[in-house]
């Protein structure tokens, strides 16, 4: 297990520099010119060079990549290209936004969809299971801005018992208030993500549940739960444990429409400025942290799922 | 038997969709470009779902909707299940480093924005239906890719597989015999989910001109351009979403019943 | 939801295309009396962030609104009626030839650091939007300085090469900026009544009084703009008091809950933004005027208004509008006809239509604008093919390239009708005359004068339909009734905040 956490964590510094390559090359890709956003209508040919020159776009790329990496060793993220300040200190300001949004929302789902999932498959023939199941359908075929615009609705425009969207300016120095915002985004969030979990956790159930160890562990005279716990949990988590991190992944910088709802000052929302000025040290740094997160978050899923499949460790060692 | 009775409900709606998209081909209640209507008028006899901002019959734009519904989602579920089921395959199966390689090059994909990805196919391609179809689709092909990849070493870690592996099965038979049996009822369940989320990713990309061009609309489009009028003209905002919900449980259901059909162990549990 | 990624484009990316502006108003403004708190802090609601906040660095319309008049003053202001009215000047004076200005400076102006106001400030702002690295909308509106003296610390002198009628208008978009500030990117150094406190991006910007501010301090303890990126989020901030004044609201479907609710005042305002379906003038068809005028008369711009904006927004049929000194109506020159659109192809020698392309920005309102004119010259046999682009390539395609056959675009300044005077504009409209027209009005030793040749040159680029000017916007400012004194056309963007008064 050490070994394989050793050579886990090395790939994960791999793949960060990597990615840190792909995404400086790729962005080079994106055809429009970043001196564009800072310009207007009636800019005269020397403005448009003045502008280039400014922001070093027109330099050549090996040198702008030295920069940047040279830059990001020292943990800086460079200055935006639009705004002129720092993207380090924003790239914080909206992780503290867009951290416990992602995090609350996760856990919040899995509470909701683990108990609901099993209830859909273990019970499907009682009639709350039926329902189990047919929210969860109806659920992700729901967009998540209607969702959310319901939400408000419901809760901040009729019955005003949340604030309908933004978050403080002094953030989580009034946390009172900065949780009260989350809340309903949240809430968004967790039912969205939830919907889809349910189908899993269901799915990976009745696996588990026409497994063979299972039958077998109970005609040996297990209780159905000691039997459901020993093998059933188990097994089920290995396939949810995975999608569970591809969720987290993706929610980490798709909430956007979420936060735009919500005007919520988010990663999301800054990387899709970012990407629609051409802000390069904006969308590289937005997407290293995101891309970080991510691995990160991969990383602990495949532990976690090796910690829970001993087959997983097992075998590894043996093929090849 | 109940699990009958979903595979055709859900037959049921998909049909339901494609009929309708079928017809939009021959015959509309409108012309796609009518503007005759007044602004934002409610139902009536003319009007059976009332009309948009321009006047355009709702009816008919949903119609035209369903082509492009079914379009994205079916497209984007297509390139995204062959591009995702292949890599995931071949990472399952591959020796250590080359998984490890793909594994981090997934991981990447995965970090990486449809939106971003939607805004470099389009730049090549330029704003359409094909290219809104490629993004989802790539975007979609890594997500499907991982989960394919974690389900095929689970089945390689099984006992009989292994056994079968060490006494020299070709590993094409393996992949016949053992793998897709196994990984198929997942994944069906995963690409079912997935064509819903195309279907909702493009609307977003419309929202952001990426999607294809006016005048034609999806449903998803049809929902973000009704979310400013909802007060005055809710049918709009409610009917696409309609729509989008018949189409995606359609195709939901229809995956269960599939997948109960083609994993006998579940069967017999019923 | 995965993959949704939305942002209101039209919102962050007009600011790109849309020439940044300051500008009038002070004068009229709305609301009820109410019994003022004068430290009540305002809550603003906005669509536009600033990018940045140098308005000479790209800073866009966003930092116009939250920082003209309010952070930074400049030498004149404009009123809203459009006159300019000294501000941080007392008077001038112009030597016989027009080409010397003389101006005085006000006593007691003092920066937001402390430092007096001298006449050295003065000359550093003017060169600091004349300077090679300006992203000022208005450099080129400038005529070539000669050279500024400062011939005392309450005087300042400008020499320029020819006459300039619109130079001290030109000077009310200068903010007067210390100059020992360095880069104003991301801080500010004003004379305002305000100055910055915080700017959290993608959030809240927040601005509080300026204690040794020269003239009258503000009626209100400070201001907070929110800034959204979606039009319901904002009003859903309204309807439920997080935000006390929407500036420019954009949804007319959301008023009916506004107007109908005695908490709250819709305000109809002035607006100087227009929509044109630009055509490129220069390329066939284009370049015949007879077929610009068919398709001016074949799209109902008045369905098309009413579509857009309900019962609000205004048809001008030119580039001027109403708020311009050399306005006109001119909406009955290429009135809607399709018969008329006929004929004139006929005569064209297009009697069975023709297709182009036409570039349309990806924001709204332009596809659905676009969906509109495809539909409408498909009655006279045009067919138009719709390329959405991003404002990014509309900036390289359409501004810089030329590369385009016709393009919708949203232009938001007063007093622009000067632009068809320039052959090499993304549009290329080339009328000599026209051309000497805007280059005397700009010489023009009045105003009367100018305003004489401006307005044959808003009757000639509408003769010659140079373009399809589809409507003017609406501007609509709504706000809670407990609020008054805020203003109410903004035009060219700007939100005096300083006379606002919060019961």
């Amino acid at each position: 297990m050490t070994r394989y956490l050793v050579r886990r964590a090395a790939l994960l510094a791999g793949t960060l520099v990597l990615a840190s390559v792909v995404l400086f090359l790729l962005l080079r890709l994106l055809p429009g010119d970043p001196a564009n956003a800072l310009l207007s209508v009636g800019a005269t040919p020397d403005q448009v060079a003045a502008a280039r020159h400014q922001i070093g776009t027109d330099r050549p790329l090996p040198a702008q990549f030295a920069h940047w990496i040279g830059q990001l060793a020292t943990l800086h993220f460079g200055t935006s290209f639009v705004s002129s300040l720092p993207v380090g200190p924003e790239i914080v300001s909206r992780l503290s936004v867009t951290v416990p949004l992602t995090l609350a929302a996760f856990v919040l789902a899995v509470l909701v969809a683990v108990p609901v999932g099993f209830l859909a498959a273990h019970r499907s023939h009682t009639w709350y299971g039926a329902l189990a199941g047919v929210v969860s359908q109806l659920g992700i075929a729901v967009p998540a801005f209607w969702l959310g615009l319901i939400l408000v609705w419901v809760f901040a425009l009729r019955l005003r018992a949340l604030p309908a969207g933004g978050f403080p300016p002094d953030g989580w120095a009034t946390p009172g208030d900065a949780v009260r915002a989350l809340i309903l985004p949240v809430v968004t969030v967790a039912l969205v993500m939830s919907a889809s979990l349910i189908r899993y956790v269901r799915s990976a159930t009745l696996d588990v549940l026409g497994s063979d160890h299972l039958r077998t562990a109970r005609a040996l005279g297990s209780s159905f739960l000691g039997a459901m716990w020993r093998h059933g949990v188990r097994n089920a988590s290995v396939p949810v444990v995975s999608v569970l991190g591809i969720e987290l992944a993706t929610t980490f910088l798709g909430a956007v429409v979420i936060e735009s709802v919500f005007a919520l000052p988010g990663l999301g929302s800054m990387l899709v400025r970012g990407i629609a000025q051409h802000d390069y040290p904006v969308i590289q740094g937005v997407l290293f942290v995101s891309t970080f997160a991510v691995l990160v978050v991969g990383f602990l899923s495949d532990v976690a799922q090796r910690l829970i499949d001993p087959r997983l460790r097992t075998s590894f060692g043996r093929r090849r | 038997m109940r699990r009958r009775v979903f595979l055709i409900v859900g037959a049921v709606l998909v049909v339901l969709v494609l009929a309708i998209a079928l017809v939009s081909l021959f015959w509309t209640p409108y012309p796609a470009a009518d503007t005759t209507g007044g602004r934002l008028d409610g139902p009536s006899l003319h009007h059976l779902l009332g009309t948009d901002k321009l006047g355009r019959d709702l009816l008919t734009r949903l119609m035209i909707g369903a082509r492009i519904a079914l379009a994205v989602g079916a497209g984007a579920v297509a390139l995204g299940a062959v591009v995702g089921g292949v890599a995931g395959l071949l990472a399952g199966f591959a020796s250590r480093w080359v998984d490890d390689a793909l594994a981090a090059l997934l991981d990447i994909l995965i970090a990486f924005p449809t939106l971003l990805l939607a805004m470099l196919v389009v730049a090549a391609r330029g704003a359409s239906l094909g290219s809104a179809i490629v993004a989802i689709g790539l975007a979609m092909s890594a997500i499907v890719a991982r989960l394919t990849r974690i389900l095929v070493k689970r089945v390689l870690a099984m006992d009989y597989v292994t056994a079968a592996r060490t006494s020299g099965v070709s590993w094409p038979r393996i992949v016949t015999a053992h793998v897709l049996p196994n990984i198929w009822p997942t994944l069906a369940v995963n690409l079912a989910l997935q064509f819903g989320l195309a279907v909702l990713a493009e609307a977003s990309l419309s929202y952001l001109g990426l999607g294809p061009p006016p005048p034609n609309a999806s449903w998803g489009r049809l929902l973000q351009e009704a979310q400013s009028t909802v007060l005055t003209a809710p049918v709009g905002a409610i009917a696409p979403g309609v729509l989008l919900v018949v189409l995606v449980v359609g195709v939901n259901l229809v995956a269960d019943g599939l997948r109960d059909v083609a994993d006998p162990t579940r069967r017999r549990q019923r | 939801m995965k993959k949704q990624r939305i942002a209101l484009l039209g919102a962050a990316l007009a600011t790109a295309v849309a020439l940044a502006a300051c500008g009038s108003g002070g004068g009229s403004t709305a609301g009820a009396p109410a019994a003022a708190d004068a430290n009540a802090v305002v809550q603003v609601g906005s669509l536009y962030e600033p990018q940045n906040l140098d308005n000479t660095g790209g800073g866009g319309q966003g930092v116009t609104e939250a920082f003209n008049g309010n952070v930074y003053e400049g030498l004149y202001r404009l009123t809203d009626d459009g006159k300019v009215e000294p501000l941080l000047a007392t008077g001038n004076t112009v030597s016989a030839d027009g080409l010397t200005y003389t101006f005085t400076l006000r006593d007691g102006v003092t920066f937001h650091s402390g430092k007096a106001l001298t006449s050295e400030d003065v000359k550093y702002s003017i060169e600091k939007v004349l300077a090679p690295d300006s992203k000022s909308a208005r450099k080129s509106s400038f005529p070539e300085i000669k050279q500024i003296t400062t011939p005392d610390p309450k005087t300042v002198t400008v020499t320029l090469a020819t006459r300039s009628i619109s130079f001290v208008y030109n000077l009310s978009y200068v903010w007067i900026v210390n100059d020992q500030a360095g880069s104003i990117a991301a801080k500010e150094d004003g004379t305002g009544p305000y100055q910055l406190d915080t700017w959290k991006r993608g959030s809240t910007l927040t601005l509080k009084k300026f204690a040794d501010y020269w003239g009258t301090p503000a009626t209100n303890g400070g201001v907070v703009f929110h800034y959204f990126t979606d039009g319901s989020a904002l009003d859903n901030a309204l309807l439920t008091n997080a935000v006390d004044v929407v500036t420019s609201e954009q949804n007319p479907d959301a008023l009916p809950q506004f107007a109908d609710n005695p908490a709250y005042k819709v305000n109809d305002g002035k607006s100087t933004t227009k929509l044109l379906l630009a055509f490129n003038d220069r390329v066939a068809p284009f370049n015949n005027t007879q077929v610009r005028k068919a398709i001016s008369s074949a799209i109902d711009n008045k369905k098309l208004l009413q579509s857009i904006w309900g019962d609000h927004g205004t048809l001008i049929g030119s580039m001027v509008p109403p708020t311009d000194p050399w306005y006109t109506d001119l909406t009955g020159v290429n009135p809607h006809n399709v018969d008329t659109a006929k004929s004139l192809l006929a005569q064209a020698g297009y009697p069975k239509g023709f297709s182009f392309t036409l570039d349309t920005p990806n924001y709204d309102p332009h596809p659905t604008v676009a969906t509109f004119v495809k539909s409408e010259l498909a009655k006279v046999g045009i067919t138009v093919n719709i390329n959405v682009i991003t404002s990014d390539q509309w900036y390289t395609k359409v501004y810089q390239n030329k590369d385009f056959q016709a393009t919708l675009q949203e232009h938001v300044n007063d007093r622009d009708v000067v632009w068809y005077g320039d052959p090499d504009f993304y549009w290329g409209y080339d009328n000599p005359q026209v051309t000497d027209w805007v280059k005397q009005a700009e010489q023009a030793p009045t105003e009367a004068q100018q305003t004489e040749l401006l307005k044959k040159v808003n009757q000639q680029i509408a003769q010659d339909a140079a373009s399809d000017w589809l409507y003017l916007y609406p501007q609509i400012v709504v706000a809670s009734t407990k609020v008054s004194g805020y203003p109410v056309n903004g035009l060219n963007s700007q939100f005096f905040a300083y006379g606002i008064k919060k019961g």
